[in-house]
């Protein structure tokens, strides 16, 4: 079935106000919303100008959210959800972007030292879409994408696949940042804040205004055919997502990601480049990612370049907010009919070829596009046309759509249309060693807990490349480089999934900057810091220039990961790698995740390590899928959504030769309870292992106990398998079920 | 004179990790962003701040930080002309 995804409902808070009412009048006045920092202290080097929210606005979004008690970022996702659901039914799956979650708490609490570890429950980046999924009162997937400052625009996307895949009707997306130490000083010691206020393409532009905010979209799909939704506000066309492939933090200077993600974007739409009639642009402010979006922009449109302007100068950059405050900005330009003026604008750069829109101006407009880039150089283009464009023209625009129902499961039952995956090739890393041992250990019933010795983790890596490199980026790069030879294939998608990302770097930044009173830190590790470095890294050194996400939700981070690939894998032709990995941090691992804490207390060992599965669309064996992800109730709703997702007792029993529980420390009780349960309901006969009691305590042991699953179901004398398929139940705060069949 | 340029060479090898090297491996003249030593642009930022921080002396990296960064010997002359006494 072909569906086509509206936008019916849409919220915003920027530093213009909180409420869209306050973004348009900004967009329509060219107001300007920048002046110094006041939320945090300066260091000597002054108040720089930045989007910070005024205090008044701020008193509005507290009044909106009616929880005092919440982290900045987690009440600005909130109010400007509440504004687009607008009273309506809660939404079948969130699908949030964010970089820092509780981070401007958390820096503070760091700084001061409490170790009480109840203040540092919202840290994670993943709780803004949880807390955000738990005040609506949805019940599915609740996903938070981590891809620096394009994690909004590939919210959009993504949300956009749960829509086309059969698995939600009305998802709601965006993203959500607040300005925090972490992020003003990181992009200070980067000489990326411009002194006088960010002046996008401005030839004397020097760097951006770093800003906070949210933005929020509600999707919805409509089967082709039937009638557009009352409510629609405009039609999403289609997205596209790259990776430059280039460097950690500066744009492929031509612009070659750029250009990708816009030409993917218009071909899944099925639009030409002629009929595009506004881009709003990345357009920082930054002299880099100016340069390489005007090449890109040029490159593509060639004479025929539309209006296009950066609405920075007005709002500034709101990180992984931006691409979705962008994506409600070319939504308000396409239904008031205004090209909005690039604030902040005086003398457009004679080396770019264009002229933006210097101050806004009505135009009757057609198709939009909306660029958003970001750090790791990942790229994200989504294309918004009005709603009553004509429809002759959706029969080739939804062609991505039919090429995802042909790789799919032949089920004909709802949940399985998904499909699975093919994997071609597994690697872990855990205490016990590299992929030989930790199988052999998990096999043997023997333990895998552990921190592998750093010499041993990098032992097939030049060292020359991993010398700005801690931990995480290691254990990452060491698992990608023996999974991609174990499959010898060239790879075109990258996905991770890390409950916690770098915390070695984001602890050494933290680290220098409280230690030098704010004046100081490593421009190199708050680079490293930023959760989608890691994936970055990865696509460089294997020249991956597809889709590179990353996605960050506590225990079933792995498990989003992979339901990301699953969702955005269109061509058959192509293979993608999907990896799972945490790094234990004495510090700041018991602070952050709970399961440690406990698990510590209770005398295991700190834990870290992952996994890496080589996946390609398509049947042949062995296949693995995602089933459910869904935040657990705590009543007898949960068993019974586990059968079902299962696909019934029967077919439990049947399929499958065995269960692989992932029970996290911090919800043993509930978790050994639900589990039993599901056993007594299904009365599954074969073997179940509770895996974490080997791994130990990591985000990411379902990626471990997932590859392990892969390599029992595929060897043929597997006591484990037998000759049958593997079921993985994630049994924490979210429930997953993840099959492997041969 | 010498010991500003020796002194450099094992901040630069300690500030960017270039573990496999020794200060007599790098020559005063040798050209340092984007030569054989592999330092790029976010290494010139660690430099700028290992500059400031233990020179005192501040540097804009886009407006002179090419030429500063040139050599050891640029470096060591920018820092002399620049550092408070």
């Amino acid at each position: 079935m072909k569906v086509r995804i509206f936008v019916v409902g849409m919220g915003a808070v920027t530093p213009a106000g909180a409420g869209v009412p306050a973004l348009l009048e900004a967009l329509l006045s060219g107001g300007r919303h920048i002046r110094p920092l006041s939320l945090f202290p300066a260091n000597s080097k002054g108040a720089l100008p930045v989007g910070e929210l005024p205090a008044d606005v701020w008193a509005d979004v507290v009044q909106r959210v009616e929880d005092g008690g919440i982290p900045r970022t987690h009440a600005l996702a909130l109010a400007a959800a509440l504004e687009a659901v607008a009273g309506g039914p809660p939404p079948d799956a969130v699908v949030l972007g964010g970089t820092t979650g509780g981070m401007g708490l958390t820096e503070v609490l760091l700084k001061e030292g409490v170790s009480d570890l109840e203040r540092y429950r919202l840290h994670g980046t993943g709780t803004v879409a949880e807390y955000v999924a738990f005040r609506l009162g949805c019940t599915g997937p609740a996903l938070t994408v981590s891809t620096a400052c394009s994690s909004g625009a590939v919210a959009v996307k993504l949300g956009m696949e749960l829509i086309r895949s059969g698995r939600a009707h009305r998802v709601l997306v965006g993203g959500a940042d607040c300005l925090c130490r972490l992020t003003y000083y990181g992009f200070s010691m980067l000489q990326l804040i411009d002194p006088d206020g960010t002046r996008p393409l401005d030839r004397n532009r020097n760097g951006m205004s770093v800003a906070e905010g949210a933005g929020m979209l509600l999707l919805e799909g409509a089967p082709c055919g039937e009638p557009v939704p009352d409510t629609a506000l405009a039609e999403v066309l289609g997205a596209g997502l790259s990776c430059d492939a280039y460097h950690p933090s500066a744009p492929h200077p031509e612009g070659a990601g750029a250009l990708s993600a816009m030409k993917r974007a218009l071909a899944e739409a099925g639009v030409a480049p002629g009929d595009v009639s506004y881009v709003n642009l990345h357009g920082t402010g930054t002299r880099d990612n100016d340069a390489a979006e005007a090449k890109a922009l040029v490159s593509l449109f060639g004479p025929g370049l539309p209006p296009v302007s950066s609405t920075k100068g007005g709002v500034g950059h709101s990180l992984a907010a931006a691409g979705a405050v962008e994506a409600v900005i070319s939504v308000l330009a396409l239904r008031h009919g205004v090209v909005p003026g690039n604030v902040g604008l005086t003398e457009p750069d004679p080396a770019f070829g264009l002229v933006p829109a210097g101050a806004s101006f009505p135009a009757e407009l057609s198709a939009v596009l909306s660029n958003s880039f970001g750090f790791g150089g990942n790229n994200a283009a989504v294309l918004f046309g009005p709603t009553e464009r004509n429809g002759e023209d959706w029969e080739r625009r939804t062609a991505g759509a039919d090429a995802r129902a042909a790789g799919a499961g032949a089920s004909g039952q709802p949940s399985f249309e998904m499909g699975r995956l093919r994997v071609l090739a597994v690697a872990c890393i855990s205490g016990a060693g590299h992929t030989t041992e930790t199988l052999s250990a998990l096999a043997e019933g023997r333990s895998a807990a552990g921190v592998l010795p750093e010499e041993t983790v990098t032992r097939d890596l030049p060292p020359r490349a991993l010398r700005r490199m801690k931990r995480l980026p290691r254990l990452t790069l060491a698992l990608a480089d023996a999974v991609l030879k174990a499959a010898a294939h060239p790879v075109d998608g990258i996905y991770l999934g890390t409950g916690w990302g770098p915390l070695s770097e984001t602890w050494e930044f933290l680290d220098k900057l409280f230690g030098s009173n704010l004046e100081f830190s490593s421009p190199t590790d708050f680079v490293g810091s930023v959760h989608n470095a890691v994936a970055g890294q990865v696509a460089i050194w294997h020249k991956a220039t597809g889709p590179n996400i990353t996605a960050t939700g506590g225990d079933t981070s792995f498990e989003q990961a992979l339901l990301a690939a699953q969702l955005t894998l269109t061509n058959g032709d192509t293979v993608a790698c999907v990896l799972g990995a945490d790094e234990a941090h004495e510090k700041l691992s018991p602070l952050l995740d709970e399961s440690v804490a406990t698990g510590l207390a209770e005398g295991t060992v700190l834990s870290d390590g992952g996994a890496g599965l080589v996946v390609a669309l398509g049947q042949g064996g062995p296949g693995i899928g995602l089933r459910l992800l869904a935040p657990v109730a705590d009543g007898d709703s949960d068993v019974e959504r586990l059968v079902n997702a299962a696909g019934g007792a029967e077919r439990v029993r049947e399929f499958f030769g065995a269960i692989l529980a992932g029970i996290p420390a911090a919800r043993r009780t509930q978790g050994k309870s639900l589990l039993d349960r599901f056993l007594a309901r299904t009365q599954f006969e074969g073997a179940v292992v509770d895996y974490r009691l080997q791994t130990g305590e990591l985000a990411s042991a379902s990626a471990i106990a997932s590859a392990w699953a892969v390599r029992e179901v595929s060897a043929p004398g597997s006591s484990l398998a037998k000759g049958r398929g593997i079921l993985l139940l994630g049994l924490g705060e979210t429930l997953s079920v993840v099959e492997v069949l041969p | 004179m010498e010991n500003l340029e020796h002194e450099l060479k094992v901040k630069i090898i300690e500030t960017l990790d270039l573990s496999d090297l020794k200060p007599e491996d790098i020559d005063n003249e040798a050209r340092l962003v984007g030569g054989d030593f592999g330092i790029d642009s976010i290494d010139v930022l660690e430099l700028v701040i290992m500059v400031e921080q233990g020179y005192g002396v501040t540097i804009d990296s886009k407006e002179v930080g090419e030429k500063v960064f040139a050599s050891v010997n640029a470096l060591a002359e920018h820092i002399r002309a620049n550092r408070a006494s």
